[in-house]
């Protein structure tokens, strides 16, 4: 994530037309959150409000996922870390108030950013049901007891965008199938207790 | 399917066969297609996951329907000679020597899992990691949980199905199995 540039920061300055400070807050949060992609929709619809014309409202918003973007990054959580981005010249009241909403945000940000860094598909839910089997067209008489566990796996964040894929895994277990499961997990359990200990 | 069983050496084509007769026997939860092709694709043949499916698909139909029909190994090879599209020699023989082995131990036998209609769990492969770094964050350190479970599906292909977990959301997983192996317990 390269650095904020000069022109950038120029660009910010168009915030001063911004009829608010919650409205300024509002479109801090959308420039983080937007894709690039989105940042032209995004602009055009911030235009009315800052006064400004489309193109002052393109820079605007590119300007300001690229500082949120960047402090993210950096991982950077204090005020003068933040401050200290800002060129000298820059108007003191703006540089002030956009630290402040980037301190309250940081943590949401980042959150939100390691959502939906890329990944394997997520698992979003688990539902399981335990049913015993007491007959088929094949055996008349049984008690065979039996797992059925449904998974619902995310797919991608990054690749599907606005319109997640969720699917659905039914699987059967049986009970060595179980324990065999059992057995894995609790091994990863163990690792993760030897590491948190390191 | 039948084009692309030229395409395939004996031996693999052999063990093709022979991972089918076993999972139609109930020996076998079913058939790793996905590894197999892997294989077949590492020695240089053009084959795809779906092609080899397919090929699976008929000849498991084609055992399964030999054993309802009781046919005897003069029989399936004689079937197999008067059918439309010929297949090479060396598959008749495969085809012959494999049912002629196992063939008749193939019926519809009294087994709980004969009913299947999900997949059967079969294993599961994990990992732990540490996220270090994003294009997002520099510096993340987020650890979790990387699962691949290997599932037969009723048809006895077994696929593999990856996720991710974050460790709050694993120790909830963990906690959920030990639930259901307290209640298979009870009943």
């Amino acid at each position: 994530m390269a650095a904020v540039q000069e022109r950038e920061f120029a660009a910010l300055q168009t915030l001063l037309k911004a009829p608010s400070k919650d409205a300024v807050r509002q479109l801090c949060r959308e420039c983080f959150s937007s894709p690039p992609a989105g940042l032209g929709p995004l602009a055009q619809r911030a235009c009315p409000a800052l006064a400004a014309g489309p193109e002052k409202a393109e820079k605007l918003v590119s300007a300001l996922h690229s500082l949120t973007r960047h402090v993210v990054y950096c991982g950077l959580t204090k005020g003068e870390d933040i401050l200290a981005l800002f060129p000298e010249n820059f108007h003191q009241n703006l540089k002030n108030l956009l630290t402040k909403i980037i301190l309250e945000n940081i943590s949401a940000w980042r959150s939100e950013a390691q959502a939906s860094q890329i990944s394997l598909p997520r698992l979003v839910d688990m539902d399981w049901r335990v049913d015993i089997k007491t007959s088929s067209d094949s055996i008349s008489r049984m008690a065979v007891p039996t797992c059925l566990l449904q998974l619902k796996i995310q797919e991608d964040v990054a690749l599907c965008g606005n319109s997640p894929v969720v699917s659905a895994l039914t699987v059967e277990l049986s009970k060595e199938t179980l324990d065999t499961m059992l057995e894995g997990l609790g091994r990863i359990r163990d690792q993760l207790s030897a590491v948190a200990n390191k | 399917a039948a084009d692309k069983i030229n395409l395939i050496p004996q031996d693999f084509f052999a063990e093709l066969c022979e991972q089918i007769i076993q999972h139609l026997n109930h020996k076998i939860p079913g058939v790793d297609i996905a590894e197999l092709c892997q294989r077949i694709q590492a020695s240089g043949i053009d084959i795809n996951v779906g092609e080899l499916a397919k090929l699976a698909n008929a000849v498991s139909f084609l055992f399964s329907t030999a054993a309802r029909n009781n046919l005897s190994t003069e029989d399936l090879v004689a079937t197999l000679g008067s059918a439309a599209t010929a297949l090479p020699k060396h598959a008749v023989q495969v085809i012959r020597h494999v049912w002629n082995e196992q063939g008749k131990s193939v019926s519809a036998s009294e087994d709980a899992r004969s009913m299947a209609t999900v997949g059967q769990f079969v294993d599961m492969k994990w990992k732990l990691g540490v996220a270090m770094s994003s294009d997002t964050c520099r510096s993340l350190k987020y650890p979790y949980v990387t699962v691949t479970l290997k599932v037969a599906d009723p048809s006895g292909q077994i696929t593999n199905k990856s996720f991710e977990m974050t460790i709050p959301q694993f120790k909830n997983f963990f906690r959920q199995f030990k639930e259901m192996a307290a209640v298979l317990e009870t009943v």
